[in-house]
């Protein structure tokens, strides 16, 4: 056994004879661990099904927004005052080689009125083509199409289907828009993620052709806030994502008032604040991490003082102030790594019992586990070194006449 | 040469109107091989000047020598490592680790020598093998008897094999078969060549040592070589003068015995001891055989 065995074994030896003292020492690394793993855990697992399912609608979808487009903070779209995009940018982007469909989304204001009011929802202007750019495909009807001899017809989002109609399948149904009355030949199915943009809710959403939209404009205040450009699957995106700009620069006199955003760049604004709210927990954890440390540094500092008779005895027989510090900081760090130790298996406890009664699958990394591990015995050295310097510091007499 | 040197040694405790004068310029020489006995009333200073012979206080003035080097000043570390290597101490209340058996308190100064597992625990083992306490290895402090964990306790001063061994009133809380034991093995130990400076209030116990120094007011008022197997004189005056039964009887004979001493006596004549000491050498050999 070497000096730092020794030591290590020195210390479990007191850990196990205080064992109470110990474990409530341990109690804050434990709480902070297991909130740190499992917080990161939760929101890596909740961030990955958020990705999965934007991909489902938009993996091979680039998206075009406007940089003058304003939006409100409570997830509906504002109609922007002016929007930088229009029908030429449409067109344009469609002619390009490797796009396969472009398709506006031109958002408008105003209530609906059918059954009921319906006030949750957005009125957006689109092509025939969205269903097929956004792999969405519809519950009952169908999606309005370019042959439609009334272009005052909707299809409606599954949360604004409920808002407007008492009935299941409002197929054929009217409704009052804008003093415009549109018949309903559709529903789309659910969207389990908002794709394209974490503030645009489809769910609730009126979607109307652009034609319609064309002729409203002009009293609702409309403009296109994004453009979708689907592009060929086996296409580079970043090579498309280059065409795109270059297309929209050209029909823009080489101003960039426009945003282009590749299908990762959407899930991850998706999930910003996802990320503000982890980054909050984590922050909350740390705190509990801290507590935890200021609990050993003051269990620390109680057993220094309890054992400052030890510590002049150890120092009468040879021990140095460094031998002395080291062991123990060594009790510290064990305190703590014992801490984290368990820590870890409550988080992955605590994990099995997350995902068997909740549909949260979180995503625990043997990375995760290293860090959770490592930041406990970091604290172990932050908080156990003032106590261990205090302990080697003391002189062999001061430390001998403590009894 | 002496091993050990005191010149004008002066220790202060506390502030202002609170200073104590523990230790009052003693001088002090002690050669290798001796076996000493420092006998006062309690407060005189004793366990002071052991403390500081031991390096494990300062003086506050005055210059202390070990083996010819200034060790008065030395830093912590240095008088540890020192201490480690050169000074082994047993103490009155034994201060054993109570959580580790016998065979891991022998150990534990080894392991600041950084000697390996296997090799401590033999030598441990060893030199509990030589103070009697072979079968007792795997015990812990609670479950010996005074004597045994005093036994326990000199087998872990002499582990790094020191070649002093400084020992503060080691059989005050042994009865008269424990003293006897450690006195025994203490003198056992000084036959090997370790010299031996131990404080007591039991004059009977002069009868190990070679030479016996009283102190008085952290000063030393008297300093006597004495024959192995004899009472000191003059700690024999005050026990033939007080009827001593019981330790607390022992301590106030001594203290009686410090009363009557002259004030002016001189303190250490080392031209004396070393011829005095020599003598004792011839005595120990007789009274051992």
């Amino acid at each position: 056994m070497s000096r730092r065995n020794w030591y290590i074994h020195s210390a479990v030896s007191t850990i196990k004879a205080n064992r109470w003292v110990s474990f409530l020492t341990m109690f804050g690394i434990i709480v902070g661990v297991a909130s740190v793993i499992e917080i990161i855990g939760i929101s890596q697992g909740v961030k990955n099904e958020i990705t999965n399912q934007v991909y489902t609608y938009s993996k091979d979808v680039i998206t075009v927004e406007s940089k003058a487009v304003s939006l409100s903070s409570f997830g509906v779209v504002q109609s922007p005052a002016v929007s930088t995009l229009t029908k030429q940018d449409v067109n344009s982007l469609a002619k390009l080689k490797d796009v396969k469909a472009s398709v506006p989304l031109y958002v408008l204001s105003g209530i609906a009125d059918g059954d009921k009011a319906y006030h949750g929802g957005i009125v957006l202007g689109t092509t025939p083509d969205l269903p097929r750019v956004i792999n969405q495909s519809l519950a009952v009807g169908s999606f309005f199409d370019s042959s439609e001899s009334n272009p005052f017809v909707a299809v409606l989002g599954y949360n604004a289907s409920a808002g407007l109609f008492n009935q299941k399948v409002p197929l054929g149904f009217s409704f009052v828009w804008n003093n415009q009355q549109f018949i309903v030949d559709g529903v789309l199915n659910k969207f389990s993620a908002t794709p394209f943009s974490n503030n645009t809710l489809y769910n609730d959403a009126i979607f109307i052709p652009m034609t319609a939209a064309d002729q409203l404009s002009l009293s609702s205040g409309g403009s296109i806030f994004q453009i979708l450009v689907k592009v060929d699957r086996t296409n580079d995106l970043n090579t498309v994502d280059r065409e795109v700009v270059a297309a929209l620069l050209s029909d823009h006199s080489g101003q960039r008032n426009f945003e282009v955003l590749l299908p990762s760049q959407v899930a991850q604004s998706n999930t910003s604040v996802l990320n503000l709210l982890s980054a909050l927990s984590i922050g909350i954890a740390i705190i509990a991490l801290f507590v935890g440390g200021v609990g050993i540094m003051n269990v620390m500092l109680m057993s220094v003082t309890e054992r400052m008779h030890e510590i002049g005895i150890r120092k009468a027989i040879g021990a140095t102030n460094r031998q002395v510090m080291s062991q123990f900081l060594i009790e510290a760090i064990t305190v703590s790594a014992a801490g984290g130790f368990i820590g870890v298996i409550v988080a992955l406890l605590a994990d099995l019992v997350i995902r068997s009664t909740t549909s949260l699958a979180p995503s625990l990394s043997w990375q995760i586990i290293v860090i959770g591990l490592l930041v406990s015995m970091v604290i172990g050295v932050i908080f156990g070194s003032i106590p261990a310097y205090r302990a080697a510091a003391k002189e062999p007499i001061d430390a001998l006449r403590n009894e | 040469m002496s091993l050990i040197k005191l010149e004008e040694v002066s220790k202060l405790y506390g502030f202002g109107d609170a200073t104590t004068l523990a230790l009052d310029e003693v001088n002090l020489s002690i050669d290798k091989g001796e076996f000493i006995a420092v006998m006062g009333p309690s407060g005189c200073g004793k366990s002071t000047l052991l403390n500081i012979l031991g390096l494990l206080d300062r003086p506050t003035n005055g210059t202390y020598k070990l083996q010819n080097r200034v060790v008065e000043r030395l830093s912590q570390t240095r008088a540890a490592k020192l201490r480690r290597d050169t000074i082994g101490f047993i103490f009155q209340s034994y201060n054993m680790l109570p959580r580790q058996t016998v065979l891991e308190n022998v150990a534990m100064p080894l392991v600041y020598k950084g000697v390996g597992v296997t090799k401590r625990l033999k030598m441990a083992s060893s030199i509990l093998e030589r103070v009697g306490m072979h079968n007792r290895e795997y015990f812990y402090p609670s479950q010996l008897s005074g004597g045994q964990i005093q036994c326990a306790a000199i087998a872990r001063a002499l582990v790094n094999e020191p070649s002093i061994i400084i020992a503060d009133e080691p059989t005050g809380n042994l009865d008269t078969s424990g003293s006897r034991l450690v006195m025994e093995l203490l003198s056992e130990i000084h036959m090997m060549g370790n010299t031996i400076i131990f404080v007591t209030h039991n004059p009977e116990l002069t009868r190990y040592a070679t030479r016996v120094v009283y102190m008085r007011d952290g000063r030393i008022i008297q300093d006597e070589s004495t024959s192995l197997g004899e009472v000191a004189k003059t700690a024999r005056r005050r026990m033939y003068s007080v009827s001593s039964k019981t330790i607390e009887d022992d301590l106030a004979g001594v203290s009686m015995l410090m009363k009557v001493m002259p004030h002016n006596d001189n303190q250490t004549e080392e031209s004396k001891h070393k011829s005095k000491i020599r003598k004792s050498s011839k005595n120990k050999e007789s009274f051992r055989s």
